[in-house]
């Protein structure tokens, strides 16, 4: 009986496929597919090297590839992987999803230095073999052992590709797909970490276990919406919003669970609570990339969605996001105050910076997607470079991320203690820096959506919040170094490199923002 | 009866499977409730497509077992990986990092 | 499974106007609350050997329910994959980890409980009541005929769709089956370090070049010893113990575990149900902070 069957099936026709426009996505997968090949064949000790300049050719060409296709690229964006006879594709290359591959690029290149570094700790960051028991003989024996587990390097450009992904789906399902690849390799290698490895191990479970919980509220809002719609592609969405027959409650509520899923990746309050403890918990370099990439592709997705897909129904969401904003900025502004550990305070340093995300995403013109999506940039570059710091300042036991190990930081190493006030006052905000012209083109773009009420909060909690960058300032100018303090280790090439990326990013996003601004607002979502 | 009623089974399931993962202390346990929920996210998916009449929930409901399957591997390798450090599967007992 | 999707097919297509045929309502009215007692078994049983098999009640419902909805595809991958590869996998980290790990009736976070159940049942009513108002009058369409190449549903027409329509979301599952792999590679593997195999001869040899402290084995427990255990160290003749009877791996052991699997074995844990118990000091005073924190 089948035969008869695949006899009289007819021939189907391939989606259209513009391999141009997603070749940055397809090198950034295929380098992490030959990254798995090269773990599997290559000898242990030549891994790392070729890991390394695997990863960055990769990262690199995808960089070329999408400088390429920018350079003539259609005016207004295309969707591509289309169906015949289907009105949009599951892919779409508009001028934002350009500009956040750009910077997830950018970032992930970063990331990766501070990733493969060996310089600070021999041996890397990252545990030599994971399978192994912590806390007993083997692992200290391991402690020594150095050697690193390799197969991060792909984990890291899947994750990256995810992002990639994530940032350019025009259905629900592909988002929810990549929202997955970019998820599971960050729980793994969020246990990774070669000090600490309870703290680190503990930090993946939470991170799966609610990462999963929050993935499936995004998925049963991704089935309410396909109940509403018939459809779970972007543009069809939006169009039954205007004409559908099926009752508006599937609409909300596929909204809510939606938007839940996307604010928990964006670690926006109050779905924030994996951020302090994972962000303390994973090894530094990891902790980096998932602040600042992972942020890009919620913030990017969650920017795609709501303009293009939810734009209809805007009166229905923008007072429950607005709460949403100020809950998340006031949670960052206030805990961040208590906090004693640095990594912990910059956890929650990101959770107010969701929070002001969360307010230049909700001002759907478009001034407030540009907007958004320069800060993401500028507070992409300015975390890792932050975190690049965090991992210079150690002692016997690793990284010293207490407070008061920083005290008088300024008088062991007052170039370290430079850069890193340098960054603090960029998240901060203070003029001369990315943080203030994000800050302000955020704020002036909800302020002529009329949004005048949450822009006066966002100022208060920006001062607040300020206040505890501040206090890591003083602490590090005007306080006596303690006796038998912290030492700042001289990096080597790859996380100085990844530490200057990030400050001069910094600092000429701050002085001459202009081509950033330009490109982030040279056109919307393609409909 | 309509194809209402097999919505309203999977929101009952989707719910308990919620209240699961907020109560239960066995981290594999709660993984258990999660994948629960996204069983009854199916079956509304292959309701949708039933009520639509064509079959795109279907391949999402597809697709979902894909990933949950993938998910399955890695959250497992992750819990056995700190049940070998503690002895313990309780999410209490991962209480190292906080406040 | 052709003449039972078939005779789905033919239950769904009954009654005209309406596709939801009596055949279906009763599957549903058996296996409906089947897939609830299933839910409710898993989260209410405290072993968790127990849910795992709650659960397994609930995904086999759910099979049978998508077959009697003209999935018949999906129903059997449910069966196969879910309640068979998954599940088991899950019954089987079960075993070796928290086979006997029982849930412990302690609450941690104060309330946490009752907030939750507040939540579940509020989350549930919202959820039931919205939907069941929302959708009085739904009818559902004829299904795509199953063995209907062209259009149909079945296999074939899901294979269609995902070469069309899904094509990129199925090349991105390979990135995500690819992750799998490796998770299960970097969290499980452990190379060997050491050399090949060392043959008694060899050993002999070694002893006696000296690249061991001793030449002959430990001394036992020895005639004065309360047991025959690693753990019991052998008795000089007067009463003291000799220290190279000592195993250097258990001396190295933290005590509080030395401690804790001691309990186990002796079978004291019956009493405190609760791991974190045999720590009873700390663990109130990690309670309480997380009370406050509360």
């Amino acid at each position: 009986m089948p035969q008869q069957f695949l006899a009289q099936g007819e021939q189907l026709q391939v989606p259209a496929i513009d391999f141009a426009a997603v070749l940055p996505i397809l090198i950034v997968f295929g380098a992490a597919s030959i990254g798995v090949l090269l773990e599997a064949f290559l000898p242990k000790h030549q891994r790392w090297s070729s890991q390394i300049a695997l990863s960055l050719t990769g990262i690199v060409g995808a960089g070329i590839a999408l400088a390429a296709y920018i350079s003539d690229a259609p005016e207004g964006g295309i969707t591509t992987f289309m169906a015949q006879g289907a009105t949009t594709g599951a892919i779409a290359v508009d001028t934002p999803a350009l500009f956040l591959w750009g910077t997830l690029l950018a970032l992930g290149l970063a990331s990766l230095l501070m990733i493969g570094d060996r310089s600070l700790e021999p041996g890397g960051a990252f545990i030599s073999q994971a399978g192994l028991q912590s806390g007993g003989l083997q692992t200290r024996e391991q402690a020594n052992v150095t050697g690193m587990q390799t197969e991060i390097f792909p984990l890291t450009l899947f994750a990256l590709g995810g992002m990639m992904t994530f940032v350019a789906a025009n259905d629900l399902l592909t988002m929810f797909i990549a929202l997955e690849v970019l998820s599971l390799p960050l729980y793994l290698m969020a246990g990774l970490a070669r000090r600490r490895r309870l703290l680190s191990q503990e930090a993946a479970v939470k991170y799966f276990l609610l990462g999963a919980f929050a993935s499936a509220f995004f998925l049963y809002g991704v089935a309410l919406l396909y109940g509403y719609a018939g459809s779970v592609k972007l543009a069809e969405i939006a169009a039954a919003t205007a004409g559908s027959s099926a009752s508006d409650t599937l609409l909300y509520a596929g909204i809510g669970l939606v938007v839940v899923g996307l604010l928990f990746k964006g670690s926006v309050g109050p779905f924030h609570t994996w951020t302090p403890d994972v962000y303390q918990g994973a090894p530094t370099p990891v902790t980096g990339f998932m602040a600042a990439c992972t942020k890009v592709a919620a913030f990017g997705g969650m920017l795609r969605v709501l303009t293009v897909a939810f734009e209809p129904a805007s009166w229905e969401w923008e007072v429950p996001l607005w709460l949403i904003a100020v809950i998340s900025m006031a949670i960052g502004a206030i805990f961040g105050l208590t906090q004693r550990d640095l990594k912990r305070m910059i956890a929650y340093s990101s959770i107010a910076h969701a929070g002001f995300l969360v307010v230049g995403a909700m001002t759907l013109t478009e001034d407030g997607l540009s907007s958004t999506l320069f800060y993401l940039l500028a507070y992409g570059f300015t975390t890792i470079a932050v975190f690049g710091v965090i991992s210079l300042v150690r002692d016997a036991n690793g990284e010293a991320t207490d407070l008061s190990s920083w005290a008088g930081l300024a008088k062991r190493s007052p170039l370290v203690a430079g850069v890193f006030t340098f960054l603090l006052l960029a998240l901060a905000g203070i003029p001369l820096t990315s943080g203030f012209i994000g800050k302000f083109a955020v704020f002036s773009a909800a302020l002529a959506d009329g949004n005048a009420a949450l822009v006066v909060i966002a100022l208060v909690a920006s001062a607040v919040a300020a206040f505890f960058y501040l206090r890591v300032v003083v602490l590090m100018y005007f306080s006596e170094p303690a006796a038998e303090g912290p030492a700042v280790t001289v990096p080597g090439a790859f996380t100085t490199a990844a530490i200057t990326l990030g400050t001069a990013a910094t600092l000429v996003l701050g002085i001459v923002p202009a081509f950033a601004l330009n490109w982030a607002s040279a056109g919307g979502f393609v409909p | 009866m309509t194809p209402t009623y097999y919505l309203l089974l999977s929101a009952l399931l989707f719910a308990i499977g919620a209240v699961g993962v907020l109560v239960r202390r066995n981290a594999i346990v709660v993984f258990m409730c999660i994948e629960l929920m996204l069983n009854s996210v199916n079956l509304s998916l292959v309701t949708f497509a039933r009520i639509n009449g064509e079959l795109d929930g279907q391949v999402m409901a597809f697709f979902v077992m894909v990933v949950a399957a993938a998910e399955v591997v890695v959250g497992l390798a992750i819990i056995m990986a700190i049940f070998r450090a503690r002895r313990s599967a309780s999410v209490d007992d991962t209480n190292l990092l906080k406040y | 499974m052709t003449s039972f999707s078939q005779a789905a097919v033919v239950l769904a297509q009954q009654g005209g106007e309406d596709v939801v045929g009596t055949g279906e309502a009763i599957a549903f009215w058996v296996l409906g609350p089947l897939a609830l007692a299933g839910g409710l078994g898993m989260i209410f049983v405290r072993n968790a050997v127990h849910s795992a098999l709650w659960l397994v009640v609930s995904m086999l419902s759910f099979g049978v329910l998508y077959i009697v909805q003209s999935a018949p595809f999906l129903g059997f991958t449910q069966i196969i994959v879910y309640t068979g590869a998954v599940m088991m996998l899950f019954l089987f980290v079960l075993m070796m980890a928290g086979r006997d790990s029982a849930d412990s009736m302690v609450e941690v976070l104060r309330g946490q409980r009752l907030l939750a159940a507040l939540f579940g049942i509020g989350f549930a009513t919202l959820l039931v009541g919205a939907l069941a108002r929302s959708l009085v009058n739904v009818q559902a369409q004829v299904p795509p005929d199953p063995y209907d190449p062209a259009r149909g549903g079945g296999a074939g027409g899901l294979g269609r769709l995902v070469f069309t329509d899904f094509l990129f979301a199925f090349e991105l599952t390979a990135a995500l089956l690819i992750v799998a792999a490796l998770a299960g590679i970097v969290l499980a593997y452990r190379d060997r370090r050491e050399g090949p195999k060392r043959s008694q001869r060899d050993l002999v040899e070694a002893r006696f070049r000296g690249e061991y402290k001793r030449r002959s084995p430990q001394p036992g427990p020895g005639v004065f010893a309360t047991g025959n255990s690693v753990a019991t160290p052998a008795l000089l003749p007067d009463g003291s113990i000799a220290p190279e009877s000592l195993s250097e791996l258990i001396e190295s052991t933290n005590t509080a575990r030395l401690i804790a699997e001691q309990d186990r074995v002796l079978g004291s844990q019956a009493e405190h149900d609760d791991s974190r118990a045999l720590l009873a000091g700390e663990d109130e005073q990690g309670s309480e902070q997380e009370g406050e924190r509360k």
